[in-house]
């Protein structure tokens, strides 16, 4: 008891020191004494506004009760300047993660992240302009599918692992296969030149297509995260552990809020089903011959 | 510079989401192959999903990850019928090129 006296004046000395305003309100009763100096000693000058204890679960299991575990506490921190973070402390009141009141992290992303982010980035531009800028059919779907995956490391780095891996077996796998297909049916390079004929259709789509960048970019970048210290980081343990973006969170969110869409899309991948066979169908039988005669003239 | 270089921000991803949603457009707009359009498509589909997941990040809310998922959906289907109508206008008309698809043009 006297010790944690000790710690709680310690902590109280820290957060008068820092701000003597805010001194007067008493540190919240439901916080132990632990993470009240956990919190002190992490941030210096700031002053504990609440905390919240993370249990686990308690479950039944074949009629025997399992008691939910403490996992940490939370616990909502004033800075000296206004700002609010929310501290994540283990039970011993070791300081785990800080993050701001959206569950990001304070502070900045590390060199590593930002070398990770700038080489998918490439990837995935680097692709795209292979698609728009190649006149060989496959090297275009080979781009895309470079593309692809870049953006499915970019989904990874936001956090949405489930979506990640969707788009590396939707997209690289299934619907990038689909064109090689349709490609190799089709058979025929591309003959023409990309761009548009004439010098001036050339400078009035280059300065439109600049001027677009320009627009999307400034737009963009004046997007204010809703708080000014968010950098990209882990998102905060819910009593399920680490659970943002997983296959658990998005299926809860796809199968209760999102109930309808996921209905509606059932239907509209039917209907997308039997109308792509019906309109690929040849109408009549004779309709093919052609067709098959000009690529058996090609493929030798 | 160098803070804009190695801190990662949302804007980063907001930004690579645009332009990859632009070079998409310009697929679109200056290619003439429609398969080369439908794939121009599907880059544009998937810059929209990457704005989605950003925003989602931005303020905490998992309902995008559901409708990012339902977007990769919805290209897929564009997808399928659209390679469909590719080759059915191949076998009629032996290429693809949208420039010479005038007939209904009078």
């Amino acid at each position: 008891m006297s010790r944690a006296l000790i710690i709680l004046t310690a902590a109280l000395g820290i957060a008068v020191s820092g701000t003597p305003a805010l001194a007067q309100t008493p540190p919240p009763e439901q916080c132990p004494a632990q993470i009240q100096a956990g919190a002190a000693a992490a941030l210096p000058g700031s002053r504990l506004i609440d905390c919240r204890r993370e249990k686990s679960d308690t479950r039944k299991i074949d009629g025997q009760v399992l008691a939910g575990t403490i996992l940490g506490f939370h616990a909502r921190v004033a800075l000296a300047d206004g700002r609010i973070v929310m501290l994540e402390l283990s039970p011993d009141g070791k300081v785990v993660g800080m993050t701001d009141g959206h569950g990001d992290l304070v502070g900045s992303s590390g060199k590593g992240t930002a070398l990770l982010f700038w080489a998918f980035a490439l990837a995935s531009v680097v692709g795209a302009l292979f698609v728009v800028t190649r006149r060989n059919l496959i090297a275009a779907v080979m781009g895309m599918v470079g593309s692809f995956l870049g953006i499915s490391a970019i989904y990874m780095m936001l956090y949405a692992q489930f979506l990640a891996v969707i788009q590396m077996l939707v997209y690289a796998g299934a619907i990038m296969v689909l064109f090689v297909f349709v490609v190799m049916i089709l058979n025929r390079p591309e003959d023409e030149p990309v761009a548009p004929t004439g010098r001036v259709g050339q400078v009035l789509g280059g300065v439109a297509i600049l001027y677009l960048v320009g627009r999307l970019v400034l737009i963009l970048v004046q997007v204010e995260p809703p708080n000014p210290v968010v950098a990209m980081a882990a998102p905060l343990a819910t009593a399920e552990g680490y659970d943002w973006g997983s296959l658990r969170a998005v299926g809860t969110n796809l199968f209760g809020p999102g109930l309808f869409p996921f209905e509606a899309i059932s239907i509209m991948l039917l209907i997308a089903v039997v109308g792509a066979i019906a309109i690929a169908r040849p109408l009549h039988a004779e309709d093919d011959a052609p067709a098959k005669v000009r690529s058996g003239g090609r493929v030798p | 510079m160098s803070g804009l270089a190695w801190n990662i921000g949302y804007g980063h991803f907001l930004v690579l989401a645009a332009v990859l949603f632009l070079i998409g457009m310009a697929g679109v707009l200056v290619r003439r192959n429609a398969l080369i359009i439908l794939m121009s498509v599907e880059l544009m589909l998937n810059a929209a999903n990457v704005t989605l997941l950003a925003f989602s990040r931005m303020w905490g809310d998992l309902s995008a990850h559901t409708f990012a998922l339902i977007v990769i959906g919805v290209a897929a289907a564009e997808a399928a019928v659209g390679l469909a109508i590719v080759v059915a206008v191949f076998r009629g008309r032996h290429n693809v090129e949208v420039d010479r698809l005038n007939t209904l043009r009078h």
